[in-house]
């Protein structure tokens, strides 16, 4: 049964460099195949790069795709999710990012269904789409400012505050490597460096309005299915712990299992734990709930710091990862410099996670000796050392002296100091998430087979593996990864939030249903996960052709020759001849050669 | 009994339900920004999350301003008789809340009408920062926060059955020097 409904099938195609916008018509069978988000991000970056060979991420060629999916915005639990993809300047190779917030729905009521931005603009320059009409505004005025300042200068500008926008901040001009894309003020794209993407392309800004009807099927079944997801999250024992502490209830979790990110990843616990947990936001700091849009979980949080050196620092979140890679794996033990420091990689546009992995290895680097005081630059930095935290993220954005080699990312960083890559935890030049990956194997091969590289929402198996994994098979860890890395793509690619699934269990097949009332195909569950599991991939595909293989499923140095030291996971690490049985058997699995690259089939079916 | 639509700020996350719900109701589509009720999101100074939304005023300013008559205020409801209306919007502007909206699509103005006393923000906001009570209790919220924010709270602990209980009482009027 064909498409019925769902999309507008339109392809806005932006050049910065011509200045063409123009108009496509999207065909049925690319909207079946790939369905919307991320799978149109895969299919549109391999196209761009099929026939080059070779793409240089900052260069005019690469292509910028953003993506909501057909279910973002439509009235269901956790419809805000839109994909931004692009080749990352810090791996390389393909790279994406999933935005909350209101920017997806915002798209999709222009009634674009797949925004993609190639070229360089002349002066930097605001994309604004309205109602479908796309225009680009040399704003030069905009250099330099951060991505709230930005923000509010081109309402001014536009002289309306009723449009959605995502900037990018100093950071994303200068071309930090893991520049973020930061929407709704402080809803981010954060991971591999879409930030800089933009930034190389003279891009400061994507500015939507519009109002159209969302296309769907049956909008009445739609809604009863709705219902029923949304009471049963309502009636989960863990809801309203998610509208009080958003992420920030993962602190505990983490560190009462042994996987916090503490001292660079050296501990697996950190003792002051109770001054940066969800308990502390609540009591002391929060002052709001903050929801993407149609969620009723409601996981962000508005924080404001009323005292103290930091008084008067507001920010969104910190969620679990940001207070975890700027608190525990810094040292950082007051919740309120916390705050400041993630307020700080929101406004210069930076990933909090790999600022707050980078600085953690700096600090290391520094105290072994590797990193010396006048690398520094002469500003000694310490382990909870507040002030030269502070400073080190703003020297990144800025590109400042040690800044500067640490704005290129993690391989930049063992380049400069090749001893360095036995401290800083990266997979294929993407920083580490705040999950460590010591206690639990199934969660280092899916850093290690991530197609963008250390990220944790690719396969987020290690809550499960160190609860349950006690005598789990290889079997076993390597199905876990491969289920999470099929199914999760397809809530990428729908559209939607995967924390209903994930955190309250809401069954998946919801999502056929979901789908199906929306679009008016009958695919089932298994089929959808046909699609994202090809999407899997096409994404290796393409780290294939820009030269990746088994040589590049790497794990850190730490994760396999340095043991936590203390916790519930104390002495744990992961066996490398472990690992490289769990690679070999994931391969199989995949349908991949022993050397890691996928079938010639794959190509012939992504380049019809 | 009068009853209003209450905001409760605090409460309120931003996630739009209220206004999807509205859209859904009164048009039967999946879209946002036809809704009577819309969430004003500002940020960060100061940071305010609230739908806007009518107040049923008893003496409405959308009514005075509508050269036609089309407004009138029946049993606490502010309707909007569509057949009546012209659609010159000047409801839209004369609102001091800004609480009546426009459309393209639409040929009148979206003007609240309580979904004839069930509202359907009201039961679909996830947080409960939509209340329908009655128009004697309005500010209800606003009462009972503010003097708990003034109150010095004190806590006892003691055992009751093998469990520990904590008693909370406040403290009025001593002043902390």
């Amino acid at each position: 049964m064909g498409i019925k409904s769902g999309y507008f099938k339109d392809h806005l195609h932006v050049d910065l460099s011509s200045g063409d916008c123009a108009h496509r018509v999207l065909t049925d069978g690319f909207l079946e195949a790939y369905i919307g988000g991320r799978g149109f991000g895969a299919r549109l970056l391999w196209d761009n790069l099929r026939d080059r060979g070779a793409i240089d991420p900052r260069g005019e060629e690469n292509l910028l795709v953003i993506a909501p999916g057909p279910l973002t915005g439509t009235y269901l639990p956790s419809s805000g999710k839109c994909s931004f993809a692009s080749l990352s300047p810090a791996t390389g190779v393909y790279g994406d990012s999933s935005l909350g917030g209101h920017f997806g729905i915002e798209l999709r009521q222009t009634g674009t269904d797949l925004l993609s931005v190639t070229g360089r603009a002349d002066s930097l320059s605001v994309l604004f789409v309205d109602e479908g009409q796309a225009r680009i505004i040399a704003m030069p005025e905009l250099q330099g400012k951060s991505c709230l300042e930005a923000e509010g200068m081109i309402k001014e500008r536009l002289g309306t505050h009723e449009v959605k926008v995502a900037v990018i901040g100093p950071a994303g001009e200068r071309g930090v490597g893991f520049a973020c894309v930061n929407a709704d003020w402080s809803r981010n794209a954060g991971r591999t460096g879409i930030g800089a993407v933009m930034g190389s392309k003279n891009l400061k800004a994507i500015v939507l309005r519009g109002s159209r009807d969302l296309p769907i099927h049956d909008l009445d079944g739609l809604m009863e299915e709705s219902a029923r997801a949304f009471s049963y999250m309502k009636n989960h024992k863990y809801f309203q712990m998610w509208q009080r502490e958003g992420l920030m209830n993962v602190m505990e979790y983490a560190n009462a299992r042994g996987f916090l990110p503490t001292f660079n990843f050296k501990d697996a616990t950190f003792s002051k734990i109770g001054r940066i947990n969800g308990d502390t936001m609540v009591s002391g700091f929060k002052i709001g709930d903050s929801a993407c849009f149609a969620c009723s979980m409601s996981c962000g949080n508005t924080c404001l710091v009323k005292q103290g050196r930091y008084v008067g620092t507001v920010t969104e979140g910190p969620e679990y990862e940001s207070c975890a890679m700027l608190g525990s794996n810094l040292g950082v033990e007051n919740f309120d410099a916390v705050l400041r420091a993630n307020q700080l990689c929101d406004e210069l546009g930076m990933d909090t996670i790999s600022t707050g992995n980078l600085v953690g290895a700096v600090i290391e680097g520094y105290e072994k000796g590797i990193i010396s005081l006048a690398d520094l630059d002469g500003n000694p930095i310490a382990w909870g050392d507040e002030a030269a935290i502070l400073d080190l993220i703003s020297r990144i954005a800025l590109r400042e002296g040690i800044g500067d080699v640490l704005a290129d990312g993690a391989l930049r960083v063992i380049r400069q100091w090749p001893e360095m890559d036995k401290i800083v935890l990266h997979v294929k030049g993407l920083e580490q998430s705040a999950y460590d990956s010591r206690a639990a194997a199934s969660m280092a091969l899916a850093y290690a087979t991530s197609d963008i590289g250390a990220h944790h929402t690719r396969a987020w198996t290690i809550a499960k593996e160190i609860e349950q994994g006690d005598g789990w098979s290889d079997d076993e860890k390597v199905e876990l990864v491969i289920y999470h890395q099929t199914l999760r793509p397809l809530f990428d690619m729908l559209g939607v939030c995967r924390l209903p699934w994930i955190e309250l269990g809401l069954n998946e097949r919801h999502y056929e249903n979901f789908h199906r009332y929306v679009t008016g195909t009958d695919a089932s569950l298994e089929e959808l996960l046909e699609r994202s599991n090809a999407i899997y991939d096409l994404t290796r595909l393409v780290n294939a052709r820009m030269g990746m293989d088994r040589r590049s499923d790497t794990l850190p140095y730490k994760v396999c020759y340095n043991p936590v030291q203390t916790g519930p996971t104390a002495g744990k690490a992961i066996d490398p001849v472990e690992f490289g049985r769990l690679l070999d058997l994931y391969y199989r699995k995949r349908g991949w050669d022993a050397n890691g690259l996928p079938p010639a089939a794959v190509e012939e079916m992504h380049s019809r | 009994m009068l009853k209003k639509l209450a905001v409760i700020p605090e409460l309120c996350s931003g996630c739009r339900m209220c206004e999807l719900a509205c859209a859904v109701h009164h048009f039967g589509v999946n879209n946002p920004k036809k809704a009577a009720i819309r969430v004003l999101i500002t940020y960060p100074q100061p940071v305010v999350r609230m739908p806007i939304v009518c107040s049923q005023c008893r003496i409405p300013v959308c009514a005075d301003s509508c050269p036609v008559g089309a407004l009138r205020r029946t049993n606490g409801v502010v309707e909007l008789h569509a057949e009546e209306c012209v659609s010159c919007m000047k409801c839209v502007e004369a609102c001091p809340f800004g609480a009546i909206y426009a459309h393209d699509d639409v040929d009148h103005p979206i003007k609240c009408d309580l979904c004839g006393g069930e509202p359907r923000c009201v039961a679909t906001c996830p947080k409960g920062a939509l209340r329908l009570i009655p128009e004697q209790s309005l500010g209800e919220s606003r009462r009972i926060n503010n003097v708990l924010s003034y109150a010095h709270m004190k806590e006892i602990e003691f055992m009751e059955r093998g469990q520990k209980r904590i008693i909370q009482y406040a403290e009025i009027g001593k002043e902390e020097l």
